[in-house]
């Protein structure tokens, strides 16, 4: 009955997939809502947003639940998993990412199905793109061999790519194109170098890419150092660009402005934590050798100076934009910063891939929260974008305001919420490793941070708009309110109890990421 | 009753008191519920569900309290005269982080509540007098537009405060400590739109942030050096804090004293030389406790942090009365009570509280001799008054120094309380807040107000020190104690253990000075409360000319703003406050004149025999653990009922009436003429009273100044050097960047594209190059030094290791590690090249030079090894004198024996 247990192990993605499918087809076949005013129906499906919203949801709910189940079984008992490696590695790393990325995404979905109905946008294909992404994500954090990498990379970024682009209208379409070129450009860097470590070592699978690395510099190996240097050059500096690192970052404000909110929260979300799952497995599975991981001359010390320049950049940068969702989007490219901090300590640090998962897990829900509260914020055609729109929204709307608040000090990681212990851990990993330059400077990064999240509230709650400015009247939509709930529920619950979650996060960080 | 109790009893296990987490969670309820839909609810429903908060948490505090006495009866029934255990409730909510601390020992931090007889006396303060002054609140906030706000945020305090005083752990005090500080500058600066109030709030923030960095230093300390934050085991082995601290000063490693110490012929060089390089020695407790109380300073606003609190009275009057009188500025007195085991390990420490509380208790008074604002005499006597509570605690007697507290609550809280009734009623005709609570313009008002004057007048004679009000027999006792407690080293031989540094003892000209300040801070308070009640309620009325049947004209609502001398106004007779802000008033009154009987010791001066004392007997087993250390009795007082104490009791009394009697002749009788002719006398010292020392234009001077003076530093160099060359250049090169770029004028995402390949090449550099790396270690006392050459991925190595210039080999192989040893004042420079993959280069030179004298300091507490066993369960200490402590994590059981 093995075959029963590998359908178990790979059911999330199953699930998933169908999903998308018969969403596609309820989408193509399904009758348009009644226009209203005899305005002219565009789209077969449009105007049920809402409701394609609601049904993607259910599917990436349902995903989560499958990998949820997964995890309570426990990947290791599953006899039909092994079958699966190295091309897909069902462990518990994997079905972490499983549940934080079906999370995620149906957060997103949720959003979508309130942001698209309210602009307008009658573009249901988003829901279909969005479950597709969301399993090349999926697949992305299971990845143990270089081809299904990348074939679950581009699935997944090629489903984002459209979703940005979906507005059609100018910027959105500058933003898709530029996203578009540097993304294949960054795939192109990824997909030569593990052509290069093919040559190198003659495997695919980043378990015998490991092991191949480990015999160079004993006697009788042919495996060329110099060919393994060049190629791990490349694929991390294509993995990078999804991670939004400095220098590969640039892409990132242009395109998470002019997609779809919806579409940005997934970005931030879904695509960034992806990446980080197979940045992990790539280097801790492929390059784990004493001699690529070490602090003296390998991979370390260059992501170490990339995690400073990204989180430094990415909080200056923020801390001077005028639009709201613009100092969103240089924030979470912060953010990937302190992650890559918790990378470059798990060289030595045990806590160190933990401290990743755990970071990544507070900063999906506080930023999707963020950007639901800031898509409530905003009416059709009066999207709330600069501080300026929310100025006195705390009085008007204490209950959305104080949303928001909850989220940006999760953000600006404050104690009591999630993304305090979320930078803790990533600190403490840090210190842990003897990193302690490292850990100072995440400390003063966080209050460059803190700036520009508290100014926010200091625009909701005690400023008065002027008064000939728009006001920011929040819309109403149970789907955006639903999604902010269990993400403001999630931020408080592991800021209040992080040991309720922290033995599952350390056996999830603690699995061998290659097999 | 009993019955009922027993009931009660068996409903909330005492290591299971889910009662604890109601009267928390009710003012939190009450705080989200009053801020987020308190502008929809309206502000009837915003009251209600304020007051009905605070009530049930008030209920559930005196339940905790019925439930706390009748269990210490039950328990002491058995062994009557000794101090039995304190009986102490658990509620534990979770754990809710891991810290670590020493030898890999992980201290767990729980969110967890505790009440025992000094936190329930203080809950029922709390919530008691929090009540009172919500119920007030509702008619003096009446109509102002943030009505909702208010309530959220005094509820949000009462949370905290709350929290602050039942945290089972120093986490959770330090929450609620902040979380109060938030609370009390948002009331602060509640009518921010006024920028002086939200300059007062920020003052008082920033205030506390030096107080706070106080309390971060020990708790990290308390984490250090005894592995626990929770109250009862670091009670329970407090022996570890009788340690030597070695501090070494951080110029000690400074080249030129190795210059100094050769140069015998100069007696004063080796002097200094020997004096910076000694340590400063002194006890763990006496460093953990001294930072624990710059905490207390920040938050109770002594010498030298009371700056903030005569500025938060721009606050609303009820917040005056609640936070920066009743409870919140009372915390530091807590945590030193809380803390007490701490603090009697160190009567150096202890005669640095008394003396800084009664420094400032004179220093205060004497400045509100002057002051004209009511609240702000007000606010000055508050800060003389919590300098008595830390004089009762820092010479031991901590029961008293808390019972302060109490009485203090009632009496200040009516004080301002009636103050604000007062400034309520002037608003009829002047809304400047200034002027509406001058004493210039009030007077009379006996007659206009009689609820606020009398309750006004009892609470100046408890406050006064009035025989047989609660001011008289609290403050009476501190004094008493001051004079005859005898503070003692605990351990002794008087040096701390496994040492020969001798712990600092208390001086012998201690207890008469700290006695005979209180008393001079005893007269003044006695005086000024004389001449503020009667400038308000004595005399004619000089805010207005009252006309009967008085009519305001349309725009009369402004015309009272200036108060222009030339034009007298006219006004209506000033009128009482409604009931719901008498009624307190009443209450907070009767309870500050007969508040004292709770606790009356002095009653033995006249009745030989006489011994009833509920607060003491109720408080007693807390602090029994800080009485004595092992064999030794730190606090001993020379007992009640004695002539010294009768001759005590007899010097307050004639203080309490000569400032009263004082005041009367000079403000009563004479109409203030003698005052004023005192002033004119004197001008030098009526100047510096009223500009309270100069004490706020100093602080703004020197530490403000200075930051404000490197702060124009770098706004300098930023205009001249950044902007003026720097930029002129970048801004140049920008722009001829810009014009180059612009020849490829087709979208930016070729710069993006730019900035990757550069990336990857810099990335792909790194990788290619080679890296001679290497760590060093080495040990200046053996002289062997090693080093271990980073590994690289195909690099291959060779050493000169032995610094004569020469590669030890010629070939690159792939040994990573050289060892060597030094003679003393050696030099060696080591050389490590690395070829990589790439056939590539890369050489270091690694410099090593053994001193003459061995620089390295002992670590601080490095004598002291502690040992985990397998489960990570008990640990045993051994202590520099070679005494062995077992630790163990106490059992719920066993902790309420603390």
């Amino acid at each position: 009955m093995t075959w029963w247990s590998t359908l178990f192990a790979v059911s999330p993605l199953v699930v998933v997939a169908l999903g998308a499918l018969l969403l596609m087809l309820a989408e193509a076949l399904g009758r348009p809502a009644p226009a209203a005013d005899g305005a002219v129906v565009t789209d077969v499906g449009s105007g049920r947003a809402g409701e394609l919203g609601i049904g993607s949801a259910v599917v990436l709910f349902a995903g989560g639940v499958f990998a949820l189940s997964l995890w309570m079984v426990g990947p290791e008992a599953l006899p039909g998993a092994e079958g699966l490696a190295p091309y897909f590695i069902v462990d518990r790393f994997s079905a972490f990412f499983g549940v934080m990325l079906c999370l995620g995404g149906g957060l997103s979905a949720l959003l979508g199905g309130g942001y698209l109905d309210e602009h307008g946008i009658d573009r249901s294909e988003f829901f279909p793109l969005l479950l597709w992404a969301t399993l090349g994500a999926m697949a992305l954090a299971g990845a143990g061999d270089l081809l299904t990498l990348f074939v679950a990379l581009e699935t997944m970024s090629i489903g984002v790519y459209a979703m940005v682009g979906l507005r059609r209208n100018g910027r959105a379409i500058e933003a898709a194109l530029k996203y578009f070129l540097l993304g294949g450009f960054a795939g192109a860097l990824t997909l030569f170098g593990a052509a290069l470590l093919y040559g190198a070592t003659g495997h695919t699978d980043l378990a015998g890419i490991g092991a191949s690395v480990g015999t160079i510099g004993q006697p009788g190996s042919t495996v060329p150092a110099g060919l393994v240097l060049v190629a791990m050059a490349l694929v991390v500096s294509g993995l990078l660009f999804k991670v939004a690192a400095v220098p590969f970052h640039m892409w990132t404000p242009d395109a998470y402005e002019g997609a779809p909110t919806p579409a940005t929260t997934f970005m931030a979300v879904a695509v960034k934590c992806a990446a980080f799952a197979i940045l992990l497995r790539v280097l801790f599975g492929a390059f784990a050798d004493e001699r690529v991981a070490s602090w003296g001359t390998g991979w370390p010390p260059v992501l170490a100076v990339l995690a400073v320049a990204t989180m430094t950049v990415g909080n200056l940068i923020a801390g001077r934009q005028e639009s709201v969702k613009r100092m969103l989007a240089y924030s979470s490219i912060a953010h990937a910063g302190y992650a890559l901090l918790g990378v470059v300590a798990a060289m030595r640090s045990g806590m160190g891939q933990a401290s990743v998962l755990f970071y990544l897990l507070a900063y999906t829900v506080s930023t999707v929260g963020a950007f639901g509260a800031l898509i409530l914020c905003g009416r059709r055609g009066a999207e709330a974008v600069s501080y300026e729109d929310l100025a006195g929204i705390g009085r008007r709307h204490p209950v959305v305001a104080l949303a928001f608040s909850l989220f940006l000090v999760s953000l600006a990681g404050i104690p009591a919420t999630a993304g305090f212990f979320g930078k803790l851990g990533v600190f403490l990993a840090a210190i842990d490793a003897e990193l302690y330059v490292l850990a100072v400077v995440g400390l003063l990064n966080s209050f460059l941070g803190a700036y520009y999240y508290l100014r926010v509230l200091v625009y909701m709650y005690m400023r008065e708009p002027s008064p000939n400015a728009p006001r920011a009247v929040p819309m109403r939509s149970g789907q955006v309110g639903v999604a902010i709930a269990v993400a403001a529920l999630l931020v408080v619950w592991w800021g209040l109890f992080p040991l309720s979650i922290g033995a599952d996060v350390t056996a999830a960080g603690s699995a061998p990421m290659a097999r | 009753m009993d019955a009922l109790l027993h009931r009660l009893e068996v409903l909330l296990p005492a290591d299971e008191f889910t009662l604890l987490a109601v009267i928390l969670l009710m003012p939190l309820l009450g705080a989200f519920v009053n801020g987020v839909f308190g502008r929809r609810l309206g502000d009837q429903a915003v009251s209600l569900m304020g007051l009905a908060s605070i009530a049930i948490s008030f209920a559930g505090s005196v339940v905790a309290f019925a439930l706390l006495a009748f269990a210490a009866n039950a328990a002491g029934s058995g062994e009557s005269g000794h101090a039995a255990a304190a009986t102490t409730f658990v509620w534990r909510g979770w754990e809710w982080l891991t810290l670590s601390a020493r030898a890999g020992y992980s201290v767990p931090v729980e969110v967890a509540f505790s009440i025992d007889p000094l936190s329930a006396a203080m809950a029922l303060v709390v919530t008691g007098v929090g009540l009172l002054i919500h119920l007030y609140s509702t008619k003096y906030m009446e109509g102002d537009p943030g009505y909702y706000r208010f309530f959220s945020y005094l509820n949000l305090f009462i949370f905290s405060m709350l929290v602050l005083v039942l945290g089972k752990n120093l986490v959770m005090v330090f929450i609620g400590w902040e979380g109060v500080g938030l609370c009390s500058y948002l009331l602060i600066g509640f009518w921010f739109e006024d920028g002086a109030n939200a300059a007062a709030g920020k003052k008082a923030f920033i205030t506390n942030r030096v107080g706070d960095f106080g309390l971060i230093v020990a708790m990290a300390m308390l984490v250090y050096y005894v592995g626990s934050l929770d109250f009862g085991t670091i009670a329970a082995n407090r022996s570890l804090l009788l340690q030597d601290l070695s501090y070494w000063p951080p110029w000690n490693r400074l080249p030129l004293l190795d210059w100094m110490q050769t140069q015998s012929d100069w007696s004063v060089l080796s002097t200094v030389h020997g004096w910076v390089t000694t340590p400063w020695h002194a006890s763990v407790a006496t460093i953990v406790a001294l930072a624990l109380f710059l905490g207390c300073v920040g938050k109770s606003a002594q010498i030298p942090l009371y700056v903030w609190l005569p500025d938060a009275m721009a606050g609303p009057t009820p917040v005056s009365a609640l936070i920066h009188a009743a409870t919140m500025v009372t915390a530091g007195v807590y945590l030193v009570c809380r803390m007490a085991p701490v603090f009697a390990l160190s009567p150096f420490a202890m005669f640095v509280v008394a003396f800084v509380g009664v420094s400032t208790a004179v220093f205060a008074a004497s400045i509100a001799l002057v002051q004209n604002d009511i609240k702000k005499v007000l606010a000055y006597s508050t800060i003389s008054q919590l300098g008595f509570m830390f004089l009762g605690v820092g010479v031991g007697a901590f029961a008293a120094g808390f019972f302060h507290v109490v009485t203090h609550a009632f009496f200040k809280a009516c004080l301002f309380l009636g103050a604000g009734s007062v400034i309520h009623a002037m608003h009829a005709r002047i809304h400047a807040t200034d002027a509406a609570q001058d004493l210039r313009n009030l007077g009379g008002l006996r007659r206009f107000m009689p609820h606020t004057h009398w309750t006004f007048l009892a609470s100046v004679l408890a406050i006064a020190g009035f025989p047989l009000t609660a001011g008289f027999f609290s403050k009476d006792e501190i004094l008493y104690r001051a004079w005859t407690s005898h503070l003692a080293v605990p351990v002794p031989d008087g040096k701390i253990p496994g040492t020969t540094v001798t712990m600092t003892g208390w001086p012998a000209w201690g207890p008469s000075v700290l006695f005979w300040l209180g008393v001079a801070a005893a007269v003044l308070t006695a005086f000024y409360m004389g001449r503020l009640y009667l400038g308000i309620f004595w005399g004619e009325f000089r805010g207005w000319r009252i006309v009967r049947r008085f009519r305001p004209r349309a725009a009369g609502h402004h015309d009272g703003a200036s108060g222009a001398p030339g034009a007298p106004l006219e006004g209506p007779m000033p009128r009482e406050s409604p009931l719901a802000m008498t009624v307190p008033l009443m209450v907070l009154g009767a309870l500050a004149l007969v508040g004292g009987f709770l606790n009356p010791h002095q009653l033995a001066v006249l009745i030989p025999g006489f011994h009833f004392a509920p607060v003491d007997d109720f408080l007693a087993p807390v602090f029994a653990t800080a009485q004595s250390f092992g064999e030794v009795a730190i606090i001993t007082h020379t007992e009640a009922g004695s002539v010294l104490a009768a001759l005590a009791v007899g010097i307050s009394v004639v203080a309490a009436l000569a400032g009263l009697g004082i005041a009367y002749f000079i403000y009563a009788m004479r109409g203030g003429t003698p005052a004023r002719e005192l002033a004119e006398r004197v001008p030098w010292l009526h100047r510096i009273l009223l500009n309270r020392y100069w004490i706020d234009e100093v602080y703004q001077e020197v530490p403000i100044g200075t930051v404000d003076t490197l702060a124009s530093a770098a706004v300098w160099v930023d205009r001249w050097l950044v902007d003026g060359v720097i930029a002129g250049i970048s801004s140049g090169v920008v722009r001829v960047a810009g014009t180059v770029l612009r020849l490829f004028q087709t979208g930016r995402v070729q710069v993006y594209a730019t900035a990757m390949v550069i990336g990857v090449a810099g990335v792909g550099w790194f990788f290619a190059l080679p890296h001679a790396a290497a760590r060093a270690f080495g040990d200046d006392d053996t002289g062997r030094y090693s080093l271990t050459a980073a590994p690289g991925l195909g690099y291959g190595y060779r050493w000169d290791a032995d610094g004569d210039g020469a590669w030890d080999s010629d070939g690159f192989g792939q040994v990573r590690d050289v060892r060597f040893t030094l003679e003393r004042e050696r030099s060696r420079t080591v050389r490590l090249e690395v070829e990589n993959a790439f056939g590539l280069r890369s050489m270091r030179r690694f410099e090593f030079t053994r001193p003459k004298v061995s620089r390295a300091r002992p670590a601080a507490g490095r004598n002291t090894v502690i040992e985990i066993d397998e489960a990570g369960g008990a640990r045993t200490v051994t202590l520099p004198d070679g005494r062995k402590i077992e630790l163990e994590a106490p059992s719920p059981a066993e902790e309420g024996a603390r």
